[in-house]
């Protein structure tokens, strides 16, 4: 009997502590948010709030800064944001824009003054700002009146509207008592930062979420929610977890998890193209890549579009070239169909036998998801059907990083062959990077230290082209001097998920490669 | 005995600096650095515009320059910033994380103190009944069971599918704090930390209590016709609870690795979330401070039982 009491405590005791449970609901709140995980996946930037430093996570940014221009939600096409219109010279040199009327969210007029304040911080080296280098070609930025700014260039940059897409706009009041060295670690990013945008920046509550309130007085009208929360997540795993419960209302899914969401009226997949091409990267430090037949072999070895179709589900564009967007692709490029014959007679002709044989190759990457891995495990598979012994080896981020960047007599075989991806899109220049022999390290990152004139020349003409019905033209010629010569042997461009709950009315997100921004006007979000 | 005590705290302090050279040194060893961890390989920046971000750190000078340059600034208390997070300085965002984890193993532990000792209990008084089978069977797979795997299960039934409790984080974002919606955020990890510790709890107990009742002074007090009850709780349960502390005492340092991987899967802001993320964004800031206080709190315990023994058992000599 006495037992009997010990166990109906007990008992009570769980009912109790479930009850506890049961409380969440009380929670239930009177402001109509919407909340997500903004910041998940490879185009987020969590934790970090300075839009100078920014390499990702323009999604979220630009729910409270603005940029002058951006990109179309379709990502083809750049329009006005901040500036509600533009003009471009004939020779590409001089950029006019016109400015909207606006209102700081402390109340301060945005005047032509900000924009020039930005545009000069971003070029003091001092600002720790990661757009120095691509606005390097600005000359000199004036405003001749509040609503007017003119960006003068010394040389022709067919990228530089893309580049300021991702420039936010910001106050010169609030920060031009900072000195640009300090800028970097101001608190001022993650506690008071006041930008143009539809929502104000109320509260961080550290490495936990950030919460925006509705701007009344937006210019493009009152947003119809009243805050955003932007929850962080450690791995993409939790935020479904999270999204699947009902606390969140969107996040990045990995295509493996977006698979399970099909068919599920809850919720809305959103399928788009990453914008990242994924090759195998050649590096010319090492002998074994200096043939182009051994290159080619790499081509014909490997059935991508087997990979594609059961590794991917069909998610990804096969690239023959760094692009797989149809304008900037030629007719006649080669496919490099599935030819394993081929390869090894490529393999012969060029003497790999002498040159390596089977000789275990590191083949180096960051990628660590599940999917990657049987990648990786199908091409070493196919590579080694013609000979060539390849050994995957998955590091983290700043492994890999540390390793290719390596700038002082590096061990070249540390990373002979890398599995990688690149931006190559919306801006086309986004590979140049990595290709054009004026990148060599230190001056940019190509750091497989490619070196090859035509592809370079081609590279060169596109970016300086001031002919803008030649501009496409002149990217094609890029994508067939890839085709043939291969710098990197290219695989594919796959698709990236968003998931949102069903509840979301005029939600807009794009899988835009840094996380954007592209115009996902905020201000029109609801929910159900 | 003040000497001690001294000699004690210099001995302490040494040990901190050593800590602090070794955990520095290993981390400068390892590939990667903060800015590496910074640059997104699909978009890279060049290297002058790295060299640049790493002065801007002082990545770029000699390592003796470097470690001294953080000694200096850290005896007067400046941790620096966390690499990661623009302008968030390191001391406060470490001391914050404490509260979190020792609510969190501390809930965890409770739990698995309470469910094992009233489980062994149940089991070794109805021993070979139904229910001490049930709760053996109970017990030998929550001991078997590695974390990850209660972790993430528990995860999926009880929030993504039940929704009982919340998938992660400590409080509903956005929402004003109160102690149910903390407790309703704590209950599903802290269960789950208990598990495996219930499980063993439980079985210490059971065989524990049953040598007990087996005992003359048990069987005595039943003579003396005290309720069965009383027989259990106030005569075997207090003799039999003698080696589950021990035991309990000892699982607590497993309990704290348990809780890093429980904070990771649920989102809790603890000391193990906030370090297995600056290790893997290389925050070096962030990690040495954290070693640090981790290492000084070490420190500290080892100290207070040895001073503790010292003072109630006179046959321990300091000087």
């Amino acid at each position: 009997m006495h037992i009997r009491t010990i166990t109906q405590a007990l008992a009570i005791g769980g009912l109790l502590l479930g009850a506890t449970a049961l409380t969440t609901p009380a929670f239930a709140q009177d402001a109509k948010t919407i909340t997500g995980g903004f910041d998940v996946g490879p185009g987020g930037f969590p934790k970090n709030f300075n839009p100078l430093a920014a390499t990702g996570g323009f999604t979220w940014l630009n729910t409270y800064f603005e940029p002058l221009v951006i990109y179309n939600a379709e990502l083809n096409a750049i329009e006005g944001d901040l500036a509600t219109d533009y003009t471009v010279s004939d020779d590409m040199l001089t950029y006019t824009f016109n400015l909207a009327e606006e209102t700081w969210h402390d109340g301060e007029a945005f005047t032509s003054a900000d924009v020039k304040f930005t545009l000069d911080l971003i070029r003091d080296a001092a600002s720790g700002s990661v757009f120095t280098g691509r606005l390097g070609k600005i000359a000199n930025v004036e405003a001749p009146d509040d609503r007017t700014v003119v960006v003068t260039l010394s040389e022709a940059d067919g990228g530089l509207l893309s580049v300021l897409a991702q420039v936010m706009i910001l106050p010169e009041h609030a920060l031009a008592s900072i000195a640009p060295e300090s800028i970097a670690t101001s608190t001022w990013w993650s506690t008071t930062p006041i930008g143009t945008g539809p929502f104000k920046f109320t509260k961080y509550v550290t490495d936990q979420y950030v919460e925006l309130a509705a701007d009344e007085d937006y210019r493009r009208g009152a947003p119809k929610v009243d805050r955003l929360i932007n929850r962080y997540f450690e791995n993409p795993a939790a935020a479904v977890a999270a999204l699947r419960a009902g606390e969140i209302q969107f996040t990045y899914v990995e295509p493996e998890d977006a698979a399970t969401f099909a068919g599920n009226e809850a919720f809305t997949v959103i399928e788009g193209d990453s914008y990242v091409v994924n090759y195998i990267g050649f590096n010319q430090k090492v002998d074994l890549w200096k043939d182009v037949r051994v290159r080619q072999a790499f081509m014909y070895a490997i059935d991508r579009a087997a990979i594609v179709e059961s590794l991917y589900g069909g998610a990804a564009k096969l690239a023959n070239c760094g692009y797989v967007a149809p304008h900037l692709v030629p007719e006649g490029l080669n496919d490099y169909a599935y030819d394993p014959e081929k390869a090894k007679a490529l393999l012969d002709e060029a003497g790999w036998a002498d040159l390596n044989g089977d000789k275990p190759i590191t083949w180096l990457t960051y990628y660590g998801s599940p999917q990657a891995a049987n990648v990786m495990a199908a091409v070493q598979a196919m590579l080694a059907q013609v000979g060539v012994n390849v050994v995957p080896r998955v590091v983290d981020v700043p492994t890999y990083n540390g390793t290719v960047y390596q700038e002082n007599n590096p061990d070249w075989n540390e990373f002979p062959l890398i599995y990688a991806g690149l931006q190559n899109g919306p801006n086309p220049a986004g590979i140049n990077v990595g290709l054009n022999k004026s990148q060599l390290p230190p001056a940019g990152a190509n750091i497989m230290r490619i070196e090859f004139d035509d592809l370079s020349a081609a590279f060169d003409a596109a970016i300086g082209e001031t002919d803008a019905s030649q501009v496409d033209a002149r990217w094609q010629d890029v994508c067939k001097v890839m085709n043939e010569e291969l710098p990197w042997a290219t695989m594919w461009v796959a698709n990236r998920y968003g998931v949102a709950s069903a509840n979301l009315v005029d939600f807009v997100w794009t899988p835009a490669p840094a996380g954007g921004p592209f115009a996902a006007h905020p201000e029109l979000w609801d929910i159900k | 005995m003040l000497n001690y005590i001294a000699r004690r705290i210099g001995i302490g302090l040494l040990m901190l600096i050593a800590l602090s050279v070794l955990v520095f040194v290993l981390l400068r060893l390892a590939p990667g650095d903060a800015i590496d961890a910074y640059i997104n390989p699909a978009a890279p920046l060049s290297m002058d515009e790295l060299a640049a971000l790493r002065a801007r750190l002082g990545l770029d000078q000699p390592l003796p320059v470097q470690y001294f340059g953080w000694l200096r600034a850290a005896i007067s208390g400046d941790f620096g910033f966390s690499t990661q997070r623009a302008g968030v300085s390191v001391l406060p965002l470490v001391l914050e994380r404490i509260g979190p984890t020792v609510l969190l193993m501390g809930t965890g532990m409770l739990l698995a103190i309470v469910l094992g000792i009233a489980a062994g209990i149940i089991s070794a008084v109805r021993r070979n009944s139904v229910t001490d089978v049930a709760l053996s069977v109970t017990s030998s797979i929550g001991i078997s069971s590695p974390a990850f795997l209660t972790a993430l299960l528990g995860l999926y039934f009880f929030s993504v599918q039940l929704r009982w409790a919340p998938s992660g984080g400590m409080l509903t974002p956005g929402a004003p704090f109160s102690a149910a919606d903390l407790l309703s955020h704590l209950i599903l990890p802290a269960f789950l930390l208990s598990i495996g510790h219930a499980a063993l709890i439980m079985r210490y107990m059971r065989s524990s209590l049953l040598e007990v009742l087996n005992q003359d002074y048990v069987r005595t007090a039943r003579a003396k016709g005290v309720r069965e009850f009383w027989v259990i709780i106030k005569h075997a349960t207090r003799n039999a609870l003698l080696p589950v502390v021990t035991l309990i005492g000892s699982t607590i340092g497993i309990a704290v690795g348990g809780a890093i991987f429980l904070e990771s899967v649920f989102n809790w802001p603890g000391m193990g979330l906030l370090l297995v993320n600056a290790v893997n964004t290389r925050d070096y800031p962030v990690i040495m401070c954290a070693t640090l206080i981790v290492g000084a709190c070490v420190i500290a315990v080892n100290l207070l039982t040895d001073i503790t023994y010292a003072a109630v058992d006179p046959r321990i000599q300091v000087a």
